[in-house]
């Protein structure tokens, strides 16, 4: 059995937020939703990326702070850390005005209507029927139909 | 020697400086991208040159490794540090267009130029860079380059693609944050060069494992690597073609050499390797089927492209020299292939059926098609036979159940892929009414030139693949790699 120390809590808890993002990633339709479960999974990850430095008991890495001598926290992580929290919430923010963005366009943020209607369009814009959604029955074959030149029978026989 | 950085630094100070360039001066805001690029690739050219063979590095502010940032550079770090210049010129985004138009906005042009500047430097550091945590923040800027890039067609499907694009991206950089975390934690280091000589004694167990997943998965984002590579097919279907070019041909190659390098480096036990080839494996099974299915031209390549970089990551994964020159060779074939292939996506981006006839009216982009698609597939004078035989017959040396498995994998794909890829050749030869507008003339120029590439290439075959064995044997002397990071004596400090 782990003791359950302090640190080990804070460990838990780092993971946990990774894993609770994961989910919201995967289980969540509404995207506004999908970059909150985003930002808690960077959270975890920042949290757990600080915890690899952490030594119990010590000071801030700081000259001059505190006794001389005493153990100090290692300051890698932290400078680390810092690096990524900013770049974090610079994707973040790019998330967020795209998301804008989208709900402009077409006035809802559900993940897999906004997603058909997406395919839809690639669909639309390339001149082909619309792909078999999964809330669809499958039907036709997935063949595309026989080339045009063919039917005509500019070519003989099928090899 | 220290030189070395200009090629990351160059392309950082030109994309800020691009925009208040260019509203003095429409003219040099144009040609300061195209201008920073040549001279990248002449500085690393000439440094290529230079070096003579033995491998050298660079410690960034004169901070020793391994607390300060060391830029490492090998003959596979110069490859593909010059490969990142030359692609991005061959498909920087204004070259053959018609600027200028009514339509465009010279500010709007200055800050897409910017982006893919920031592109350059970003995937120049990937290459260079010996430090996980510097690789990381290059990483993550060459996302955030590309997110501007992919959206900048402005239509409401890119947006949706993009910000699909962008969640996947992220999620893959906090689980490669995770993985560096437990790096950190089990080493105390993230300098790549001493991570390699404490790896047999820190990251043996299924932690080490752990974190080696975590940041393949996460990397392999960019490296359409199978379970987090959802995003391709529509992110290349919106966006414009010259960046799905880059995008596919570049960026993903380099996201490869990340792994790579740790999988060398760091992660030397069977457990990593075979981790890869299951995903390889996977991603070649569903990349293919899926292109096989597919009814427009570029997401054809697009699922096209994730069943190539699936046999990469297998041939990687067989590990040892010839593990490592194949997967060079496969990932050098798909970057050249690739990227001429979404080159000429760029009028051709309706469905299948809609190409009929564009053979007749564009001889020479739908020879440059064959080519290209015999090459891909494999037939034996071009280039591609080469790369695909030495995967096969690393897996067969290999001779594990599941290598052998991976084999025939690689056969099957490369049934499926002449079948698709033949069904196109056929329609471009067909009868139609209505021909598809020919490419434009710089992207046929572009495609042009790298099938010149593949020819001479496949013509000189045997000089080649003696340069590229040099540079796999180079790139897989993990002891030489630590020798040169740290010297013996710091005589050799830059």
């Amino acid at each position: 059995m782990i003791p359950l120390s302090f640190e080990t809590i804070v460990y838990v808890g780092a993971i946990g937020l990774v894993v609770i993002g994961a989910l919201g990633l995967v289980l969540c339709r509404h995207l506004f939703r999908m970059v909150l479960a985003l930002v808690l999974a960077e959270s975890g990850a920042n949290l757990l990326l600080v915890l690899s430095g952490y030594r119990g008991g010590a000071i801030a890495p700081i000259i001059g702070f505190g006794t001389p001598g005493a153990p100090m926290v290692d300051p890698i992580p932290q400078v680390l850390v810092l690096t990524a929290i900013v770049i974090g919430v610079g994707v973040q923010a790019l998330a967020v005005a795209v998301l804008v963005r989208v709900y402009r366009a077409y006035g809802t943020l559900d993940m897999v209507d906004l997603r058909n209607r997406m395919e839809l369009e690639i669909a639309g814009a390339a001149g082909i029927a619309a792909p078999s959604s999964a809330q669809e029955p499958a039907g036709g074959r997935p063949l595309p139909p026989v080339p045009a030149f063919r039917r005509a029978g500019a070519v003989g026989r099928e090899s | 020697m220290s030189q070395l950085v200009l090629p990351v630094v160059l392309p950082l100070l030109a994309a800020f400086l691009l925009q208040p360039l260019s509203r003095v001066s429409g003219l040099a805001g144009r040609a300061l991208g195209p201008l920073t690029l040549v001279l990248c690739a002449w500085i690393t050219a000439r440094l290529w040159l230079d070096f003579g063979g033995a491998p050298f590095s660079v410690a960034i502010g004169g901070f020793i490794p391994p607390l300060g940032i060391v830029f490492y550079a090998d003959h596979l770090a110069f490859l593909f540090a010059l490969a990142v210049p030359l692609f991005a010129l061959l498909f920087w985004p204004e070259l053959g267009d018609k600027g200028g138009g009514p339509g465009t906005d010279p500010n709007r042009e200055a800050r897409r130029d910017a982006l893919v500047l920031l592109l350059v430097a970003a995937t120049t550091g990937l290459a260079l860079s010996g430090d996980l945590f510097n690789i990381y923040v290059f990483y993550e800027l060459a996302a955030v380059a590309s997110f501007g890039l992919v959206s900048l067609t402005g239509t409401a499907r890119a947006q949706v693609a993009t910000l699909r694009y962008l969640l996947i991206s992220a999620f893959g950089s906090v689980l490669a944050l995770v993985g560096i975390s437990i790096l950190y934690l089990q080493t105390g280091t993230l300098n790549l060069a001493q991570l390699s000589q404490l790896a047999p004694y820190t990251l043996q167990g299924p932690l080490g494992l752990a974190a080696f997943a975590l940041m393949v998965i996460g990397f392999g984002v960019k490296a359409e690597l199978f379970p987090l590579n959802t995003w391709v097919p529509e992110v290349y279907a919106t966006a414009p073609a010259r960046v799905a070019a880059l995008l596919a041909g570049l960026v993903s190659k380099l996201a490869v050499l990340v792994v790579v390098r740790l999988l060398v480096l760091v992660f030397q036990q069977p457990e990593a390797s075979q981790l890869l080839l299951v995903l390889g494996v996977l991603g070649v099974v569903t990349g293919e089927l899926a292109a096989w299915r597919a009814r427009d031209f570029p997401r054809m390549i697009a699922f096209s492209s994730i069943g190539q970089l699936g046999i990469v990551f297998i041939a990687f994964s067989i590990g040892g020299d010839i593990g490592l020159l194949a997967g060079i060779a496969v990932a050098l074939h798909h970057l050249l292939v690739k990227s001429a292939f979404f080159g000429l996506a760029a009028r051709w981006n309706g469905s299948l059926e809609g190409l009929a006839g564009a053979g007749r009216r564009a001889p020479l982009a739908a020879g440059l098609f064959v080519l290209f698609a015999l090459s891909l597939i494999g037939v034996p004078p071009l280039l591609g036979f080469w790369t695909k035989i030495l995967v096969l017959v690393g897996l067969a040396q290999g001779g594990a159940p599941l290598q052998l498995f991976a084999l025939a994998a690689v056969l099957l794909a490369t049934a499926v892929e002449a079948n698709y890829l033949f069904r196109v050749a056929l329609r471009l030869y067909g009868r139609a009414d209505r021909p598809p507008a020919p490419p434009a003339r710089w992207d046929l120029g572009a495609a042009a030139v790298l099938g010149v590439v593949l020819i001479g290439v496949s013509l000189a075959i045997s000089p080649a693949a003696d340069h590229l064995r040099q540079v796999a044997r180079q790139a897989g002397d993990v002891a030489l790699y630590v020798d040169t990071v740290f010297p013996k004596t710091l005589a050799g400090r830059d």
